[in-house]
Order: structure tokens, then sequence, then C-alpha cells
């Protein structure tokens, strides 16, 4: 399962589109935005800061789907899939092989975009503890549906497709651009179900509440069920992955 | 060594493998071919412990594939059709991967990197990204990523295509020297005069059925006697038909008759009489290509 993982993590740390869509761009759009609604008179620099680096930093957690789809889509294309299941390591070790590393990547741009938001905006960052056990299981939701998709889809495009659709749609309706309290009722409610909203409300809970683990259990409890769920449905359709795998 | 019982697969409604049998000694080199969609990537996937659903089963030294997978899994080294290298790492990083894979560590697995580097002749680019590899070096180090464990069994997927040939001549003898090592070797190619070269047993299939299994010279024997060829001018094609069926070939006539030796001294004879000067008199030995066409039709099949 390491040699996997390492191999991978090799692979993507190689990849300069993966550092621009995880690092580069939500840095300018956080910028861009913080820029732009802190000459907002009816909020404040920390309400504006408090929404707009934890909400950027959900949504770009969610672009690694993409550059997930395409280590799945290439390696079933290039009959690697095939190649690994042709040797002893069991299934469930490539699976967990291949999604470890893009869950370090995840962790690490939360870190990295926090930091930013400490070292330039202040961004007050509450309960250590808590924030780790969410950012955890923001990498859990983003890369294990991230799994279920590049299991799932036929092409790179569809992927992408896809990804976007789930990464700005769930940002949109999910608050992540613009606080729920300020939509309709009715995407309020859709806010609810979807998982971008309880990863904000969770990192907002703890940076501006001083919230503890007791306190956003059931958002970290949402956050891993999702993701679980995407890692079952990718575990379970990977016999039809293998199959379309060339060779 | 392996016992093939059986083997059946249906996708949907198309039936790739039906009841497939076969038994591959020791240390031999089986050949597996047939036309396109005959159901040979099936079967070799099924070989390689790639594809599990089937009806039938697979022995190994008496393992069972059904019963025990991983332990044959570790006795296999199959080499895909597909180069399946990372194309962004090294050599050495490749061969590493796979080295894990198959559950070498440390400095046993670098020794034994070091060895087949030494084996495919790519000591030297070892530290070099595969993405700068020739077409020849790729499938040279795609087949030792699958030797790093000493598989005694080693399964090639048409693992010559697409290059020169003195890189398919360098694969040729990694593969003599594998059974010089004793390794039993299954080999499927497009290429006739390979597994001719190559191989010492072959398996034909065709429709998803076993169309002929057997030692090389026994099907040569069965499905083809040798015939005569003869090319030059003023050949007297209404002389030659009096001894057996005649038919155009190339430049030339191809002759088959009950006793080909005595035909030749016979059209050898007529020749000089008539003061005919062929260019080109011989027995035509019949080749696997011959028997292949004879027993699956020229008809195109990926239509």
């Amino acid at each position: 399962m390491w040699a996997i993982a390492r191999t991978e993590l090799k692979k993507v740390v190689q990849d300069k589109g993966l550092w621009f869509w995880t690092f580069i761009l939500p840095v300018i759009f956080i910028v861009a935005f913080v820029a732009i609604f802190s000459g907002d008179e009816n909020t404040s620099y920390k309400e504006v800061v408090t929404q707009i680096i934890p909400g950027y930093t959900i949504m770009f957690a969610f672009f690694i789907m993409i550059s997930m789809v395409i280590a799945f889509v290439k390696d079933r294309d290039s009959g690697m899939v095939a190649r690994t299941a042709s040797t002893p390591l069991p299934i469930h070790h490539y699976f967990f092989g291949k999604w470890i590393p893009y869950m370090i990547i995840v962790l690490v741009q939360v870190a990295v975009l926090f930091g930013f938001g400490v070292a330039v905006y202040q961004l007050p960052l509450g309960d250590p503890f808590s924030l780790v056990l969410l950012s955890l299981a923001l990498a859990f939701i983003a890369t294990g549906w991230g799994m279920a998709m590049a299991v799932l889809v036929k092409t790179e495009n569809m992927g992408i497709a896809l990804t976007q659709v789930l990464a700005l749609g769930g940002a949109m309706l999910g608050g992540l651009w613009m606080p729920v309290e300020l939509m309709p009722e009715m995407v309020q409610n859709i806010s609810k179900a979807l998982p971008q909203y309880w990863a904000l409300q969770g990192f907002k809970d703890v940076i501006l509440s001083g919230a503890g683990v007791t306190d956003v259990w059931l958002n970290l409890l949402i956050l891993m069920v999702a993701g679980a769920a995407g890692g079952v449905l990718a575990l379970v359709s990977y016999p039809r992955f293998l199959r379309q795998s060339r060779n | 060594m392996i016992d093939v019982k059986g083997i059946s697969k249906q996708y949907g409604d198309i039936q790739a493998l039906d009841n497939i049998s076969f038994h591959i000694d020791e240390g031999a080199c089986f050949g597996l071919v047939g036309p396109n969609g005959a159901g040979k990537s099936t079967l070799m996937k099924i070989l390689s412990g790639i594809l599990l659903n089937f009806h039938g089963d697979m022995e190994v030294n008496d393992w069972s594939v059904s019963k025990e997978r991983l332990k044959i899994k570790q006795r296999i080294g199959y080499v895909p059709q597909e180069i399946c290298l990372e194309e962004t790492l090294t050599a050495r990083d490749n061969l590493t991967l796979f080295g894990h894979l198959y559950e070498l560590k440390r400095k046993a697995l670098q020794t034994r990197i070091d060895e087949v580097l030494a084996q495919i002749g790519l000591q030297d680019r070892a530290k070099d990204k595969v993405s700068t590899f020739s077409g020849g070096m790729k499938r040279r180090l795609n087949i030792g990523c699958a030797l790093l464990h000493k598989p005694s069994i080693v399964i090639m997927d048409e693992p010559t295509v697409g290059i020169d040939p003195q890189s398919r001549n360098s694969i040729f003898s990694i593969i003599q020297e594998l059974q010089k090592d004793g390794s039993t070797i299954i080999y499927s190619s497009h290429y006739m005069e390979e597994v001719e070269h190559l191989c010492d047993s072959i398996g034909l299939i065709d429709n998803g059925k076993l169309a002929e299994f057997g030692r090389m010279e026994d099907l040569l024997e069965k499905h083809a006697s040798p015939s005569l060829f003869i090319a030059g001018e003023g050949i007297d094609q209404d002389f030659l038909q009096s001894f057996g069926k005649v038919e155009r070939k190339g430049t030339g006539y191809l002759l088959n008759s009950e006793d080909s030796l005595q035909t030749l001294e016979k059209v050898a004879v007529h020749c000089r009489e008539q003061d005919i000067h062929p260019y080109r008199l011989e027995l035509y030995q019949p080749r696997l290509e011959d028997i292949f066409f004879h027993l699956t039709g020229t008809q195109l099949r990926d239509m």
C-alpha cells in the first residue's frame, strides 16, 4: 500500500497543474475577494476573513477530485490498473495507496491557506484540535468523493465537468461564497444537505465562537459519513473499473 | 505445472471462452495465438490473475487459482501488451514500485533491481525518466518489472509490438535466458515467426475455442506437408499440374504433391531437358502462419 502511496505522491508533486489548482488559484481568490468585501461597511473585517478564507479553502479542496479523476483514468487507460491487479497486492491496498496521497495534499492545502490567512489577514484559528479534525474530515470527504468519481466516470472530461458541478454548485449553495443567512429560505434548506455547508459551519464555529470538538461533532460525523459513502461506492465499483482497464 | 481446466467466460451474450483446457509442462515455452477477438486476451487475463469471474479452474503446481490466488500470483510475472510504466518516474523508481508490489524489500530489492537492469540492458539509464526512453527501452523495462521476483511462470502478451529489430532481438535473448533458467513461459503474439522461433508448444484459439493444441513439430506435420516452390521464366504450369495441386505464390508457383522430394527431382530433370533455368527451385517447409490461416481462414476479423 505504501509503495503505491509513495509513487502516487511523487507523481502528483511533479504535476504543475495540481500546484496551480491547489495553492496558487485559491490564494488569488482569497486576496481578490477579501479586497472586494473588506470595503463593506456592514460587515466586520473578522467576519469577512472568517467567511472567505475557510469558504474558498473548502471550495478548492473539492478540486482535488480533478487530479484524482485524471490519475485514475490514466491508470485505467494505460493498463496500470490491470497490471497492478496481476501482482499479489490486495485490492484494498491499491485502493488506499491511491487515496492517502490525495488526503495528504488536501491537508497541506488547508494548512497553507489557513497559514496564509493567519500571516496576511490575522485569521484567528480557535481550538487547534478541532481545526485539525475538521481539516481531516474535509480531506476525507473531498477525496472520498474523488475516489468514487474517479472510478465511476468514463472519461477525464466527464470527471472534470462533474467536479465543477459539485465544487462550484456546492460552494454556491453551501454558503461558501456568501453566508447562508443571506440566502432565500429554500436555498438554506438545500444547503443543509451539502457537506460544504457543514464543513464551513464547523470551521466558523471553531474560529469565531471558540467551539471545541464536542460542539462540532455533528459536522464531523456528517463529513465522515459522506466521505465513507464515497469510499464504499468507489470500492464497490472497483471490479467494473478493473474490467474497463486495458490489457 | 499449469493445468487449465474447462475455462469458460461470457460477456453478456458473447461467449469469449468456451471450455478451454490444456496442460503446460514446467520449463516449456507455450505460444498462444489466434485472430483478433478470438479470446486470447481474456485467457491471458485469467491466467495472470486479473480476471476473477469465470467458470472452470486453473491449477499451478496443484494450487487452484480459485483458492490460492495470491500464492499463484507470487509465482507469475505478467508482461502486459500495454507499456505499464510511470513515465514521469525513473527506471529505478518503476522497478522499486513493482518490487514492493511483489513484496521485495530493502537490500534484497536493490540487489535484484541491479540484476534486472543488467538483464534488460538498462543499467546506464537507471536514473533517467521513462519519458525519455525509446519504445524498445520501455518494452524492456516493462519486462524487467515482471522479472524482479524471479517468477517461475512468465506470461507475455505481445511484448514486441512496435519496436525495432535490435530491441526485438534483445527481448528474444531475455526470453531464451529465462528458459535456460527453467522458467515456464506463456507467450502471446500476432507475429507467427516469433512464436515459431521461441515456442515449443502452441495453443490456437479461435471463436473462444481451443482450435488446436500441441507440440510445434506435431502441428506442422498434422496440418501441412512440405511442398515445392519454383520460380523462373518458362515454367510449364501444365507440367507442374501433373504432379499435384499448383497455386500461384508471389513470383512463382507452389506445388503440393504426395512426395515433394521425388517431385523436386523430376522437375529438376524436366527443367534441364527443356533448358529452363528457374532461379528458385526448393522445398517449401510449412510455417506456423500456414497452419494459422489453414485453421482460421484469411477473412478479416476486426469488421
